[in-house]
């Protein structure tokens, strides 16, 4: 106890300027600020909205600085877990061999794609707008009992915009919620706020998405009559307009419960939270 | 060198509780359950703010928590003042009590909490356009004064209160 209040005593942190102020000024002072920030949420002026992303910006990058070294510490032990692996030589060639067929695949779905294209042409069906990728790194992933976030490290510098979808390998992560000079944030699906216009086209069912804030998300408005099986895939319908469709989000898990009013259905999302790094945000070409 | 041991000891806590503020999710949700279920951030606020007043100043608390609303998107400013509401809570709740034991701290926290995270609520209800889930809500509060007396005791053997 001694020790503490020695410690506390011969602490340099707190300035001299601190000190001097009495507390009773700097209670009202941070209040008042803390107010002022919240109200300038509400208002719309672009002067506050650039000093905003400007601190945005501030704060992500220098976290990320903070955070560097952890991070390293946690790749170094993923990379020595990954030396330590005796059966890599092993998982190397199922790998090998999985590539060959997935190579085999993408021929056969470029064939297919050609023949819709021409058909299409053909047809003179329009094709609906194009979409490029940029490639962000995620510089921080943010958890609380409110939001679902992830940081990226690019912002309206290289044209993202609110709503562009995220992805990664096509799998659809969530899509971009803030935007700053150098940065963004986006909402992931399991956000509680997160609303996605699905397809199951196994089932010709349309249905919405909603996250529920822990690690996955649920179906609403499906039909009465929708019976859905395990292993069904769910993929973006893109009726919303802005979000691009066909995009993969995961497949059903059901109960298997014989009557099929009860039976209750789960989602299996395409991607595991926490073990991000890269990801792709989908802009329309123009 | 006893004087520099003791600034690393001191600075120490401030340490962790800046990387548990911008780690938070993670830590938990990798490691101990899939969702934001426990408010480690707010057990150290009060924890410091009960055993050891002069620890977190007010400015310190009110920057750590523009850089948390920063990071999690929420309106700037409403964990600054969370955090100086609960800091304040702890430090008035234990001048009241002259004996200090854990019921007696663990009722403080509880009133605490519960007072920081209506507020949070009432804040974000009235700034924030986006909404929440009460369940939700409840279920990391109920596991934050479960996991309460384990923390506690972590930090009883770090820091010797």
């Amino acid at each position: 106890m001694s020790q503490n209040r020695l410690a506390r005593s011969s602490t340099p942190g707190v300035s001299a300027l601190q000190k001097t102020i009495s507390k009773k000024f700097l209670l009202p002072f941070y209040i008042i600020i803390s107010f002022l920030f919240l109200f300038s949420e509400k208002s719309d002026f672009k002067a506050i909205r650039f000093l905003k992303a400007l601190i945005n910006d501030g704060i992500t990058y220098s976290v990320y600085i903070v955070n560097a070294p952890i991070k390293l510490i946690s790749d170094l032990g993923g990379s020595a877990r990954q030396y330590l692996n005796f059966n890599i030589i092993l998982e190397n060639k199922k790998l090998k061999d999985q590539i060959e067929q997935l190579n085999a695949e993408k021929r056969e779905l470029q064939f297919f794609k050609n023949e819709n294209d021409n058909l299409k042409r053909v047809l003179g069906i329009k094709n609906k707008d194009d979409y490029v990728s940029i490639y962000a790194k995620i510089i921080h992933e943010d958890t609380n009992e409110f939001a679902k976030n992830l940081i990226l490290s690019i912002g309206s510098n290289e044209g993202v915009q609110l709503s562009q979808a995220i992805v990664l390998n096509n799998v659809y992560l969530g899509k971009i919620s803030e935007v700053n000079l150098f940065s963004s944030k986006a909402m992931i699906i399991t956000d509680l706020n997160s609303r996605v216009p699905v397809v199951i086209p196994s089932r010709g069912v349309n249905a919405i998405l909603k996250g529920n804030g822990l690690a996955g998300a649920q179906l609403l408005f499906l039909p009465q009559n929708a019976v859905l099986e395990n292993n069904d895939q769910i993929y973006t319908s893109g009726s919303d307009g802005i979000i691009k469709e066909g995009l993969y989000i995961g497949k059903i898990i059901t109960d298997n419960k014989k009557d099929i009013k009860k039976r209750k259905y789960s989602v299996d999302l395409g991607f595991k939270e926490h073990q991000l790094n890269y990801v792709s945000v989908l802009k329309v070409k123009k | 060198m006893s004087t520099f041991l003791e600034k690393i000891r001191f600075y120490s806590a401030h340490i962790i509780f800046v990387l548990i503020c911008i780690n938070d999710s993670i830590l938990i949700n990798t490691w101990i359950a899939p969702g934001p279920i426990i408010n480690i951030k707010y057990i150290l606020v009060f924890y410091f703010s009960f055993f050891d007043k002069g620890r977190f100043s007010i400015t310190f608390l009110f920057l750590v928590g523009l850089i948390f609303d920063s990071l999690q998107g929420m309106p700037f400013g409403m964990t600054s003042i969370c955090f100086i509401l609960l800091s304040i809570l702890a430090s008035y709740l234990k001048q009241r009590r002259t004996q200090t034991n854990f019921q007696n701290e663990f009722i403080a926290f509880v009133i605490s909490l519960l007072i920081t995270q209506i507020t949070s609520v009432i804040i974000l209800s009235y700034f924030s356009p986006t909404p929440f889930e009460y369940l939700l809500l409840a279920i990391n509060i109920i596991v934050s004064l479960v996991f309460y007396p384990v923390l506690r005791t972590l930090l009883k053997v770090l820091y010797n209160y």
